[in-house]
């Protein structure tokens, strides 16, 4: 049961007041809802994406280090470090932000270097290390990628739980008390009527007598 | 009011602040997908002065759906209208080749209406999947 809203006086300005709140309150949910809707639906979608992109890492990760272990064994160990620091290089990855229904949520994307060579001499070392290379380039994407989609998927989960909050309050508080007292004061106002016709007639019955 | 704050006031300021808070993020101004592929960053200026970032996958991905001098038509991001009490949404299409770009993504002919496409949901979270830096929401006010 609702709890009642403390009317101060039972008055008609009272009850257009309570009225003009109640369609107040009744827009708020309106837009809550929807909001909790898209939100819902864009974390469900990343989650998703989360689980497609993570086991496709998995993936490129255990067949990048079986490439590496094939690589080092064909050039061994020292002429494989040797090979790897010369192509060693930094990252440009270019964060912003994105904002879905409210929700500031990180985009990162790596840039590609465009560059034709690795560092590594060609002519010294195999394919197998060129397909490791590319292997390890694409779990550094996936890497990058999961970084945005996890990050995403907490800040959504946070926002999701914080609005249920609103719209649970407003839907089973705010609006069933405003509603509840509403229809107490229309209630007591046809009481008020009642009393006064049944009044009425008393005062009509004394006129007569006398 | 002696000093308290009236419970509409409450109401209608949260009411206010959640639309302003929905729709802070919408672009200052739409741009070009031929000019957004002339940046280095694509991004556009938000009307609460952040930087909304488009991944230029999405912006290959969008060229490659577009034929001929599209690309200098097509405005970005795309706009998704959230009205309340309606199932359905709608996107704007102020040139066709927005509709153009959403029906090759949906992957089926959609009605034009006065400028905007109406998506059922599931069409939305199909656009939404493969568009999610080239599309925003906007979130009309209940009435």
């Amino acid at each position: 049961m609702p709890q009642l809203i403390k009317v101060t006086r039972p008055t008609k300005i009272e009850l257009i007041k309570l009225r003009r709140r109640l369609s107040l309150a009744t827009r708020i949910q309106k837009l809550v809802k929807d909001r909790v809707s898209i939100l819902v639906m864009e974390f469900l979608q990343i989650a998703e994406q989360t689980v497609q992109v993570k086991r496709s890492m998995l993936e490129d990760f255990a067949s990048m280090y079986r490439s590496l272990s094939v690589s080092a064994g064909y050039h061994g160990y020292i002429a494989l470090e040797k090979e790897l620091i010369a192509s060693e290089g930094g990252l440009d990855i270019a964060a912003g932000l994105r904002n879905i229904g409210g929700v500031k949520i990180p985009a990162f994307e790596l840039k590609k270097t465009g560059k034709a060579l690795r560092g590594y001499s060609l002519t010294d070392t195999s394919s197998w290390l060129d397909r490791t290379a590319e292997l390890s380039e694409k779990c550094l994407e996936a890497i990058v990628e999961l970084a945005e989609l996890q990050r995403s998927m907490a800040q959504l989960g946070t926002e999701i739980n914080r609005t249920k909050r609103i719209v649970n309050a407003l839907e089973h508080l705010i609006i069933p008390g405003l509603q509840s007292t509403i229809k107490y004061l229309n209630m007591k106002f046809e009481e008020r009527d009642r009393e006064e016709k049944s009044r009425l007639k008393r005062v009509k019955v004394l006129l007569e007598r006398k | 009011m002696n000093g308290k704050i009236s419970y509409e006031r409450v109401l209608r300021d949260y009411l206010t602040g959640e639309l302003k808070a929905l729709n802070a993020h919408l672009p200052a101004r739409q741009k070009t997908l031929a000019d957004l592929f002339k940046e280095e960053y694509p991004q556009v200026l938000c009307n609460d002065g952040s930087v909304h970032l488009f991944k230029r996958r999405e912006l290959e991905y969008i060229d490659g759906l577009l034929d001929g001098d599209e690309r200098s038509r097509l405005l970005l991001p795309i706009l998704i209208q959230i009205s309340p009490d309606r199932s359905e949404v709608e996107a704007f299409c102020p040139g066709m080749v927005e509709a153009k770009v959403i029906q090759k993504v949906i992957g089926m002919p959609l009605e034009v209406k006065s400028g905007r496409i109406t998506l059922y949901r599931r069409q939305l979270a199909v656009l939404r999947r493969h568009l999610k830096t080239t599309t925003q929401y906007v979130f009309a006010p209940p009435v």
